[in-house]
This record gives C-alpha cells, sequence and structure tokens, in this order.
C-alpha cells in the first residue's frame, strides 16, 4: 500500500486531532506527501496564517484544481551601486562587491531580514569594505557595513508548490525592485544567511537555482526538493512517536524559510499546539 | 526487438534545419549575414549555438556582448526546453527551414544603464555550459524519481552520470545508452515503470506544462495508452466522437497512434532527459 502522510486536523475531538489518514510506517519507507494532503496541510496554514496576519494567500490555476501558497514580503535593503560582484574574483578592490543591508519593514509588521555575510568573515567574494557612516541601525546583527549606495525596497515573492516526482513542497520566489527589475542570483545570494551560504553552496543539488516556476512559466529561484525527504524524516518519526500533531508544510518551512530570508513566526505552534501554549508540562 | 532500436537511433539523430538571423534593431559594424545550422532535436540551443554566436560576434564588439538570446517570431526560446520541443510547439507546420532571430545583451558599462534587453520575466539565464549540465542532470534524476524511487539514479557512480551528460554533449549515442540503459529497465513483475515521467505542453494558456503522477499499467494489470494519458490529463486534446480533429499529439515531429502503449514510448520516445515530451497543438487549418 502507498504510504501516505497526511497533516494534522484541528477540528473534533481529542483523538482526532492528527490521524486522517497517517498509517504506521516501516523504517525503510519513505514519508511521502500526496498532492491531496498537501493541499490539506495547506489550508490549515493558510487558517493559521490568517488568524496570525503573516500574509499567506492560496492562488489557484485556472482551469484545474492546482494551486499554490503566497506570499510576498516588502524588504528596505542598501544595493551597493557598484558592479555586480566577481563571485571567483580575489575580491581585492573595494569596488566590486554588491552589499546589502537590510532594515525591518518600516510597518514593524515583518521581522524578517536579510542577513549579510559580515566583512571580516574572510570571505573572498567581499572586498575591502568601508564603514558607512549612514548605516544609523545599530539593531541588526550580522549587519555589514556599505560604502554608499541607495536604498532600495524589494519586493520579495515566496510561492509554495507541490512536486509530485519528490512527494514534497517546493519553495519557489523571486525578487524584484518597485520598478520591476528583477534580482540576479548573486544578488539573491547576499539575502541568504552565511551560515547557510556555504553548505547550499556546496551541494549543487540542495542550492538556489533558476527555474521555470512549473505553474506560472517564469524564472524563479528553487530550493531543490530533493533532499526534502531526508530532513523530514526525523521530525515525522519523533512526531509519531511522541503523538504529536504535525503539519508537514509548516514543519518544512520552517526549516528552509529562514535559507532565504522567510522566517515562519513561532505563534504557528501555539496554534498547532493548543495545549501546549496552556503552559502544559508535556514536551512541546 | 531490432526494430525498437533503431527508434531509439532516429530519435537521437532527428535534426532540424534552422536559420539564424540577427535581430535588426541591433547595432552592428557592418551587416550579418544569415547563419545556416542543423539543430539536434534532443539539444538544448546554448549547447549547440556556439558557431551561431561566434558567427555574429564577428559583426559586433565583441567585449560588449554579455548573453545571447533566441526568440522566434517575438517569442522568447527557452533555452531548458529540448529544441524538438521548442520547434513541434511552436513552429511545427511551417516552412523549413525554422527561422530564429538573435539577440544580444549588451553590458552594463557600455549602456551606463542598469538593466539590459533580456527578457528575465520570461526566460532564464545560461552563462555556461555547466548551467546546462545541471538542468539536464536534475532533470535525469527526477525522471528516475518517478520511475525507480530514484534507487537506479542513486545506485550509479558519478563518472556514469558524466557519462550521460557527455553523451549528449558530444553526441555520442552509444556512450549515452551505455548508461541510459540502466534507467530504463524495470523489475519484470511490475510490468513498467512506477510512474512515467512525461510533460503536456500546449500554448493555448499560460501554464507551460502539465506534469503529474500517471502509471503505465493500472492496478488491474491493464495497460495504459498515449490515449488514456490525455484522456486524464487533458481530454481536451482526444477528438470527439465523429467530430474533426482539432489537435494533434506531437511528441518528436510525429503523431503516434493514441493506442501506442505508454510504457513502450517511455522507453523509446523519452528524450535524454529522460521525460516524455508531449506537444498539443492546433491542427492546421489549410
Amino acid at each position: 500500500m502507498k504510504p501516505i502522510f497526511s497533516c494534522s486536523d484541528r477540528g473534533g475531538g481529542p483523538g482526532s486531532e492528527y490521524l486522517d489518514l497517517f498509517m504506521m510506517l516501516p523504517a525503510e519507507m519513505s514519508w511521502m506527501l500526496d498532492e491531496q494532503s498537501f493541499c490539506h496541510c495547506c489550508q490549515l496554514l493558510l487558517q493559521w496564517s490568517q488568524q496570525l496576519k503573516d500574509g499567506w494567500s492560496w492562488e489557484g490555476v485556472q482551469g484545474s484544481e492546482d494551486g499554490y501558497l503566497r506570499k510576498t514580503v516588502l524588504r528596505s535593503v542598501v544595493i551597493d551601486s557598484s558592479p555586480v560582484w566577481d563571485l571567483e574574483g580575489s575580491g581585492s578592490q573595494s569596488d566590486t562587491h554588491t552589499s546589502c543591508h537590510s532594515r525591518p519593514d518600516q510597518q514593524g509588521q515583518e521581522t524578517e531580514q536579510a542577513l549579510c555575510v559580515a566583512p571580516e568573515d574572510g570571505d573572498s567574494v567581499r572586498g575591502d569594505i568601508d564603514d558607512d557612516d549612514d548605516d544609523d541601525d545599530d539593531d541588526d546583527d550580522g549587519v555589514c557595513t556599505v560604502s554608499g549606495g541607495s536604498g532600495q525596497v524589494l519586493q520579495y515573492e515566496y510561492h509554495i508548490l507541490f512536486s509530485c516526482s519528490y512527494g514534497t513542497p517546493v519553495l519557489y520566489f523571486r525578487a524584484v525592485t518597485l520598478e520591476g527589475r528583477s534580482l540576479s542570483l548573486e544578488e539573491v545570494w547576499s539575502s541568504v544567511h552565511q551560515n547557510f551560504r556555504l553548505r547550499l553552496q556546496q551541494s549543487p543539488l540542495n542550492t538556489i537555482t533558476l527555474q521555470e516556476h512549473p505553474l506560472l512559466g517564469q524564472p524563479f529561484f528553487m530550493l531543490h526538493p530533493c533532499r526534502t525527504e531526508e530532513f523530514m524524516r526525523p521530525v515525522l518519526q519523533a512526531a509519531q512517536n511522541q503523538h504529536r500533531p504535525v503539519n508537514y508544510v509548516l514543519s518544512w518551512l520552517s526549516v528552509v524559510g529562514p535559507l532565504v530570508g522567510l522566517e515562519v513566526p513561532l505563534k504557528y505552534s501555539t496554534l498547532l499546539h493548543p495545549a501546549a501554549s496552556l503552559g502544559s508540562t508535556e514536551p512541546d | 526487438m531490432a526494430d525498437d532500436k533503431d527508434v531509439l537511433r532516429d530519435v537521437w539523430f532527428g535534426r532540424i534545419p534552422t536559420c539564424f538571423t540577427l535581430n535588426q534593431d541591433e547595432v552592428t559594424e557592418r551587416e550579418a549575414e544569415p547563419y545556416y545550422l542543423l539543430l539536434p532535436r534532443v539539444s538544448y540551443l546554448p549547447l549547440v549555438t556556439d558557431k551561431v554566436k561566434k558567427h555574429f560576434l564577428k559583426v559586433m564588439k565583441a567585449e560588449d556582448v554579455e548573453e545571447m538570446w533566441l526568440e522566434y517570431e517575438g517569442t522568447p526560446l527557452k533555452w531548458h526546453y529540448p529544441i524538438g520541443v521548442l520547434f513541434d510547439l511552436h513552429a511545427s507546420n511551417t516552412v523549413l527551414p525554422w527561422s530564429i532571430t538573435v539577440n544580444e545583451c549588451w553590458t552594463q558599462i557600455r549602456l551606463h544603464i542598469n538593466d539590459n534587453n533580456f527578457p528575465d520575466r520570461d526566460l532564464l539565464h545560461c552563462t555556461s555550459n555547466s548551467v546546462i549540465e545541471a538542468h539536464f542532470m536534475s532533470s535525469i534524476k527526477e525522471a528516475d524519481a518517478l520511475k525507480h524511487k530514484s534507487q537506479v539514479v542513486n545506485d550509479m557512480q558519478k563518472k556514469d552520470h558524466k557519462q550521460l551528460w557527455m553523451g549528449l554533449q558530444n553526441d555520442k549515442f552509444d556512450q549515452f545508452w551505455a548508461i541510459n540503459r540502466k534507467l530504463m529497465e524495470y523489475p519484470t513483475e511490475e510490468g513498467g515503470f512506477r510512474y512515467i515521467p512525461f510533460r503536456i505542453y500546449q500554448t493555448m494558456s499560460d501554464r507551460p506544462f502539465i506534469q503529474k503522477l500517471f502509471r503505465p499499467v493500472s492496478p488491474e494489470g491493464n495497460v495504459h495508452t498515449l490515449g488514456d494519458l490525455l484522456k486524464e490529463m487533458y481530454p481536451a486534446a482526444l477528438p470527439n466522437d465523429g467530430e474533426q480533429k482539432r489537435y494533434q499529439v506531437v511528441i518528436h515531429g510525429i503523431e503516434p497512434l493514441l493506442e501506442t502503449p505508454l510504457q513502450w514510448l517511455s522507453e523509446h520516445l523519452s528524450h535524454p532527459d529522460n521525460f516524455l515530451h508531449i506537444c498539443v497543438i492546433p491542427t492546421p487549418t489549410d
């Protein structure tokens, strides 16, 4: 029988909390999501997002039942106006880098921050970076200083789609300036936290690549899904062992989202585990 | 069967006569002659158009050119689609040679502005052959995820993966199929692959393609055909009883019979990326 995994369902009594289609699986079988369960997880996530005002929406595709979760985030980013950096260069000149610095969105609703590579990390990409006197936001950790450049508002757009080939969700995203210019892969890399960037770059199939969006046909960056099952397995196994409800898409998003600057508020977990938020002594 | 092996060769060696012309808006130092080339159906544009690039660079300032992109009658051509698919989708039933327009993108330095004319809402960038290789290998791995839960491709050594790519890049049929045949095997008791890797393309909507799970054999043991696939995935492509055929279902430039078993099509008419690329195009009215 084909293993099907479903996410939790908050409706109903205590017993129905998470076991609609969940089946006990032998260890060697893989935890694959099927499309129906994916949609179910997305709908739940959508409900919670609406409660938390986290900004997710469901976009359908005309003429079919297919669709995806979508969220846009505005970020204030300072991008150096020098030419695009040389990823393989010695980085000896101060004007051959693109750096970015982001402050929280002015409305204060979004807490996402684009994290930059700090100059001291010896990254050969970055040249000498002059202290920027205009950098008046001291709160950011890991802020790289900027040698001049104009502040820009960028719109990041995140899509969550289902990959039937891998039985997992896939994260697609793109970033544009308000004038509509698409950011290049180099510029987008700068919004990936330095700790993740090294790991992502070393493994081509875990990395960020430019791909055609399967439903829209436009270029998007994508985090390759072929390793998703590997990192989700312990999460799902633990949840099963502890009889905890888990939403596959939410758990997956909380792992991959931060890699590309998309934060997933912790408050989601209180909606998923309402008992835990009441100060229960049970391990969460 | 000896005949089936011939099909593999016919697919591999399919060619499309093409004429490349420089976009009239391009600034050149002198008139650019069109360039003629036979394009392999199973390859990718940036892999086989180095000569085209060199030809047109002769009439331009080479240091200014950053990236070349191609279009057909105003439609930017997606380099990551196999060439044969692009042709069948956009230009089948037109007079040969296939007329492609060449566009060059200029560096920012020369233009002193931030954007160039690369259609980055339509096309992916392709800056080197390693980008093509990554895309090709990614397709092969995805196809094997569908066919064998990735077991065959993961059991291969790195050098085998490399051989698949080199076979395609250098147009070496035997080198390619020495490894690819393993990706075409399946346990006899299964009757076929787990799922068939396929994509159905059409130009009538924004959605670039349809790709879903579909088994080659039903749970009752019935062999699924091309017609069964279309009925499930794209019923509009099939003619209603007694009606004139509105659409052609094209694979590698031909219209296979709808009764053809899907498993056979997957084994013999897939592209080197191991996907069955199916184009649904309006029947020409002439």
